[in-house]
């Protein structure tokens, strides 16, 4: 078996350097997609037709074509159409951020209408407004059930940033294939950033845990 | 205090209530009773809005809440609700439960809400609760903690929507005890309710529904001891 681990010691602060670099997007990206998604929920449950139209036509373009697909049109499209010379840092936000806020508005969507109906009228017969019933009573409740799908979808998010290695962007993905390329050895590299993904993920998980215990406070 | 003419409500082409008309007095309790699907809850959710009449018109101290120009949150902070199944926030303590609204939308500040929550809560008996949360509380307690809530807002006027309905029977006393109370101190309250009882003793006025219609209104003594309709007597045979 031809396996030295020894070989990518070297490169190793160059990988590492990914972590921030893959995080810094996927942070961004997950900030944008969960306002977004927030936003397109209460469309999507909101009495104003257009406003529903639109955010289910989003939700369907968005979840019905491939994020790589996604990422390639913004990368690719905004240079051409508009001269504007957008970074891969950007343009992995945007693709990201936009592909996320479909699913997340879908799973804010099912965890309002899974709140009990009472608790908008009891909002309602105190005369409390709309926002702050939505901000305050609803939202609340429904993130307290929708935490283990909204983290799923951050894992899911943080996963496939490698997509964006594609467009060029040095995350942990790139570094892995650079310094494979440099070695004439794969496996090593990406072997090694398989650990770092899954550490972060593990990081993920955690911290849902940690949100999960603190809602539950009231139970 | 309350003014309904010729409401009718409609689901679908479902027709809940029929061209109901009468009139709550300031200071008065009423008791609203029929039997299951006559259009009492919903009757009571038309007072605030809760659902939409029809046709008709609503009016809660001069205001037509059925008017073209209605703010239907404004007075709906002068009408107190308490629900069936409570509706506790479950997210918030007892103390928040009953300070949220005042502060948010009468803008009182913490101190001052606090301060007339704890003495709500002592008066509905569980000052001793303030830091717990509603699931940690038996059902006549959550009621209770409803009823004070409401009152947080300091409305002119309750409204009851079978507030002992989910209780377990040992329960419906002390929750009985607080409306009374209430009753006594002079609230305008309108209250759907299977409990004779609490209609007898402590309603000015009963009215009956049945499928939707108006059938019978007038004072408890009379309404129980010598129904004038057929339905009602009915109605009371079986649950008397």
């Amino acid at each position: 078996m031809n396996l030295d681990f020894s070989q990518i010691v070297p490169y190793i602060p160059f990988m590492l350097e990914g972590i921030w670099v893959t995080l810094k997007f996927v942070f961004f990206a997950i900030i944008l997609g969960s306002i977004l998604g927030t936003v397109l929920a209460l469309f999507k449950i909101g009495s104003i037709k257009p406003l529903r139209w639109f955010a289910d036509a989003y939700t369907s373009i968005f979840r019905g074509t491939p994020l790589i697909l996604q990422l390639m049109i913004i990368y690719y499209s905004i240079p051409q159409l508009t001269g504007y010379d957008i970074s891969p840092f950007l343009s992995a936000i945007l693709a990201f951020g936009l592909n996320s806020s479909a699913y997340i508005s879908e799973i804010i969507r099912a965890g309002i209408q899974a709140v009990d109906k009472g608790q908008m009228e009891a909002a309602q017969a105190l005369g409390v407004p709309y926002r702050a019933m939505m901000t305050d009573i609803i939202l609340p409740q429904a993130l307290k059930n929708i935490l283990p799908a909204l983290m799923n979808e951050f894992i899911t998010l943080t996963k496939e940033s490698a997509i964006v290695s594609t467009i060029g962007y040095l995350d942990l993905m790139r570094r892995a294939q650079v310094v494979g390329s440099d070695l004439f050895r794969n496996f090593e590299p990406l072997l090694f950033v398989g650990l770092i993904y899954w550490c972060l993920v593990m990081g993920l998980t955690v911290i849902g845990r940690m949100f999960e215990r603190r809602l539950k406070q009231s139970d | 205090m309350i003014k309904v003419e010729h409401l009718y409500k409609k689901f679908g082409t479902n027709e809940v209530l029929k061209d109901i008309t009468t009139e709550i007095k300031k200071g008065e309790v009423v008791s609203i009773i029929g039997p299951s699907g006559s259009g009492k809850s919903t009757f009571l959710r038309c007072l605030n809005m809760l659902e939409i009449p029809t046709y008709g018109t609503v009016v809660v101290n001069g205001q037509d809440l059925t008017g073209p120009k209605k703010d239907v949150q404004k007075i709906r902070q002068h009408i107190g609700m308490v629900f069936q199944h409570f509706h506790l926030f479950p997210h918030l303590t007892v103390l928040e439960n009953l300070t949220y609204a005042p502060m948010k939308v009468k803008g009182e500040k913490k101190e001052t809400a606090q301060e007339k929550a704890r003495l709500l809560l002592k008066r509905v008996g569980l000052a001793e609760k303030e830091k717990a949360y509603p699931s940690s509380l038996s059902g006549g307690q959550k009621q209770r903690v409803a009823i004070a809530r409401a009152l947080a807002m300091e409305p002119d006027l309750m409204l009851f929507d079978e507030p002992t309905s989910a209780l377990d029977p040992e329960m419906v006393k002390e929750v009985l005890d607080v409306m009374k109370d209430l009753a006594k101190s002079g609230m305008t309250m309108a209250v759907v309710t299977h409990e004779m009882g609490f209609a007898r003793e402590v309603a000015d006025r009963v009215i009956f529904l049945d499928h939707g219609v108006l059938v019978e209104e007038g004072q408890p003594a009379a309404f129980f001891n010598s129904p004038q309709t057929e339905r009602a007597r009915d109605f009371l045979e079986k649950v008397l």
